[in-house]
């Protein structure tokens, strides 16, 4: 049989859960035994294949039409769908900013900000991704295994790659399962 | 009895107990969140539905009696579903970003119930609906986004503080908790007992000090006491690393079960006063910090030059009796000073002890009394301020129909609750004492014989202390027309004549009678005879041990006088700065002993944290100077409380 092709992204997240990933040390030996990595942000691939993956991963909210494409992409190119993170889950941190309008925002991050200087301009750039509320993954594309975490831990994050390695649907409880 | 099957299991439990507590009498968890166990059942959540058999749909087991051959389910997948359909309704009622919540991880109870029934994510996202914060009060602040509306904070203000300050408005997915009419904590009517702190099961309710300094998980708990006044109320402690993390009131302790005041909860850890680290000895006009021998030996060599009459000693109530027996030995019994006494200089039980000797027997009731009073008549005592937990006692009791009978000079802020507030002309309690036991006797309530004609002794009385009669009469008949009555005075207040008749008053109405002591070992200090009123004359040295005790202006005042001051503190102050040499010493939470309370419960207050090595028990500097001096102590308190009759039965 062969392994199963693993593949990886991230969106409105801080790469935290992909840096908890690494965390794992020398199991991703283990892991890399197991599964075929395909493509991943830290990685050359940056797409998912267009044949197809077994199992897709998530990191990060919805907050811009590029991330939608992002996501779409990849629940149609995977069989198994897995939101990481809090982020992913929930919207986590970068949700905050649902209580302002998008206008809001922007006005704060590029004409408010204290390092802004007189000049302060909302990029207005048609090639530039629109940015949207921030959505949690499932509000977008059905999401088949939620890891909540922020971020989630090495090991739980060693138990689901594993487990979904060896056809198995990881099963978070007890310490395995945080939502911080 | 009733009997009943929870999944299988047969319980018996006495009539009246709801599903829940029955269940929990046989070890069954049923996961639960408005319901508190030290509150009245809510059933506002809905977390709690089991299966009844019998029944069509789930029922609220937090509300709903036991009844006999009942049989119940806590699990089953139609309940499952349930609490995932309510917990999932609640996140998506406002904001939860758990990842920096101070609760989460281990305290939070909705989380905790969520990770019960697997829940990885929401099914229905919040609405990111923004909701306000509340930081205007000094201790806590409220965070609606994580508030889930189970009401607790609410019910504790009123059930367990009865200060009725937090409410709801609107209804619905409106309904917002609110202090008062709506007014900013910092502005509302609030006690700051922190009990909805206590009590409230998510984040929504942040301790300013506590917050993210630590969790159930990650402290350690002590059950020990809170030192701040004579009620002597049980804390549960929590620490961490050799910090003091937070104060809850402790569930357990019978006096206080769970509720304490600001005192008690908030100052100890909002306490900003800068600690004493090493000995200080005035050299060339100012404090230098020198060796622990260094200072030991000025402090000797100064008490030798001015022992005998020169010395006046006076001690903290906030030490436990351990350091009170010390202090009295060495000061009193050995260096054979005659003004050996406490910093509250028996202001209140001086006259106790004086009563207690010439009725040659204790005259008080336990604090337990309050709780099955209906009426309740409090003279001079200002619960609102001091004392804070017995004025507490009182005021959530207003539901259940008490009365309450008030006698104060001044406005007390009792008095808006109060059935008849009694406002004599300045010194004239005596004459309105009279007048009540004259009352009585009019009423025909009177369990003692009434030498005299009561309709005009009460019209004496009424034109002595300016209080109508009938209002006499209306507040004789409160305290005898219920069947429990207790008068609380502040004997602060009184003179022999005014107890006197209270001691009268009691005996003709049948009220049980207590009193507030001040400090949390004034008691012990009286029963240790450390209760002389401070006069300095002459006197050449005072020695204070002060403890962490924040001197009060009035001892500044008379120490002034004196050439030589020696202090044993824990905190720098103007009276350490006044001094001579100053030994820094531990603070309460420092420090092992006992302590007698208001009642007379004999209790011990425990070690919590551990003292930096250059601070001294105040026991080692009492020793380490009568070494000094040639002399040796032994600690023998257990003996020498009960030597002279106490206003109230002693016992642990
Ligand atoms: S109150 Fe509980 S559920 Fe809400 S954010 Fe805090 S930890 Fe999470
Ligand atoms: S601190 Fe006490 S008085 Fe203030 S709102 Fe909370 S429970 Fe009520
Ligand atoms: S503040 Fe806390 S205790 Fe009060 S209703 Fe909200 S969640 Fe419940
Ligand atoms: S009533 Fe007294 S003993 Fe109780 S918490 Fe308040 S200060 Fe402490
Ligand atoms: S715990 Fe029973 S309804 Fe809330």
């Amino acid at each position: 049989m062969s392994k199963p092709k693993v593949a990886s992204d991230w969106m409105a997240g801080c790469a935290g859960c992909h840096m908890s990933l690494l965390d794992m040390d020398e199991r991703i030996v283990k892991i890399v035994e197991l599964v075929d990595l395909r493509s991943t942000p830290i990685t050359d691939l940056k797409h998912p294949d267009e044949t197809g993956v077994d199992v897709g991963i998530l990191e990060g909210g919805i907050n811009n039409t590029s991330n939608e494409e992002v996501a779409k992409m990849m629940r149609k190119r995977c069989k198994i769908l897995v939101a990481l993170g809090d982020c992913a889950v929930f919207g986590g941190v970068p949700a905050m900013r649902n209580f302002f309008t998008i206008e809001e925002t922007l006005r704060r991050a590029y004409v408010e900000t204290e390092s802004t200087d007189a000049e302060g301009k909302i990029p207005d750039d048609p090639e530039l991704a629109r940015p949207t509320r921030v959505r949690a993954v499932h509000e977008v594309v059905p999401v088949d295994i939620f890891v909540p975490g922020c971020p989630p831990d090495a090991d739980t994050i060693f138990y689901v790659l594993s487990e979904l390695a060896q056809g198995r649907r990881p099963d978070l409880k007890d310490d395995k399962l945080h939502w911080h | 009895m009733i009997n009943l099957t929870i999944d299988g299991q047969q319980i018996e439990v006495p009539e009246g107990t709801t599903v829940l507590n029955a269940a929990r009498k046989a070890g069954i968890h049923i996961p639960t969140l408005c319901d508190h166990p030290h509150l009245k059942p809510y059933g506002g959540c809905r977390l709690c539905m089991v299966e009844i058999e019998g029944f069509r749909t789930l029922q609220a087991s937090c509300t709903i009696p036991a009844t006999n051959n009942m049989v119940v389910r806590t699990t089953s997948e139609q309940i499952h579903k349930a609490r995932k359909f309510i917990l999932t309704l609640i996140f998506s009622e406002r904001n939860h970003f758990c990842p920096y919540c101070q609760v989460s991880g281990s305290d939070c109870e909705l989380q905790n119930a969520a990770y019960g029934e697997g829940m990885t994510h929401w099914p229905l996202q919040p609405n990111w609906q923004p909701y306000p914060m509340d930081a205007s009060h000094p201790y806590f602040i409220l965070e609606h986004n994580r508030c889930i509306l189970c009401r607790r904070c609410i019910r504790a203000c009123s059930e367990l503080v009865g200060a009725n300050t937090l409410g709801v408005e609107e209804r619905g997915a409106k309904t917002f908790v609110i202090a008062d009419l709506n007014v900013p904590l910092g502005e509302s009517s609030c006690v700051s007992c922190g009990m909805c702190v206590q009590v409230c099961p998510t984040g929504a309710l942040i301790d300013r000090r506590s917050a993210y300094r630590g969790q159930n998980t990650t402290v350690d708990h002590h059950q020990t006491l809170c030192v701040g006044c004579s009620v002597g109320c049980g804390v549960d402690i929590l620490t961490r690393d050799q910090q003091l993390i937070r104060i809850d009131g402790d569930w357990d302790a019978p006096i206080n079960q769970g509720v304490t005041c600001k005192v008690g909860r908030f100052y100890p850890a909002f306490d900003d006063r800068e600690r004493l680290k090493a000995p200080l000895l005035r050299k060339n006009g100012s404090l230098q910090p020198v060796s622990w021998e260094e200072a030991l030996a000025a402090a000797a060599e100064k008490i030798k030059t001015a022992a005998g009459d020169g010395i006046a000693a006076i001690v903290s109530t906030r030490l436990p009796l351990e350091s009170l027996v010390l202090f009295r030995q060495l000061f009193a019994d050995r260096l054979g000073s005659e003004m050996v006494t406490s910093t509250e200089e028996g202001s209140r039980t001086a006259i106790l002890s004086r009563w207690a000797e010439k009725l040659g027997k204790a005259f008080e009731s336990k604090i337990d009394q309050i709780h099955e009073a209906d009426a309740f008549f409090v003279m001079g005592a200002d619960l609102i301020n001091e004392h804070e937990v017995l004025g507490f006692f009182i005021r959530r009791r207003f539901p259940e129909g008490i009365k309450l009978i008030l006698v104060d000079e001044d406005q007390n802020r009792l008095g808006d609750l109060a059935h008849c507030a009694l406002i004599p002309q300045k010194k004239t309690g005596a004459a309105l004492l009279k007048g009540l036991i004259a009352a009585v006797a009019k009423l025909g309530q009177n369990r003692v014989a009434f030498n005299g004609q009561p309709d005009e002794e009460v019209q004496k009385a009424s034109e002595a202390c300016g209080v109508a009669s009938d209002l006499l009469l209306e507040a004789a008949f409160q305290l005898t027309n219920n069947e429990k009555s207790i008068i609380i005075y502040d004997p602060a207040v009184t003179d022999d004549e005014v107890m006197d008749l209270i001691i009268k008053l009691s005996q003709t109405s049948g009220a049980a009678m207590i009193s507030i002591k001040g400090g949390a070992n004034a008691l012990g200090a009286a029963q240790l005879g450390l209760d002389k009123s401070l006069k300095l004359n002459g006197h050449r040295l005072a020695y204070i041990a002060l403890g962490d005790e924040e001197p009060k202006e009035r001892l500044i005042q008379q120490i002034e006088k004196c050439s030589n001051i020696i202090v044993q503190a824990s905190y720098h102050s103007r009276l350490t700065a006044m001094a001579d040499v100053v030994f820094p010493v531990v603070n309460w939470l420092e420090q092992d002993g006992h302590f007698i309370n208001l009642d007379g419960r004999l209790q011990i207050a425990a070690r919590v944290l551990k003292p930096a090595e250059s601070i001294w028990t105040n026991e080692a500097v009492l020793s380490a100077l009568a070494d000094k001096l040639g002399t040796a102590l032994e600690s023998e308190w257990e003996k020498v409380i009960s030597q002279r009759p106490s206003p109230v039965s002693i016992a642990a």
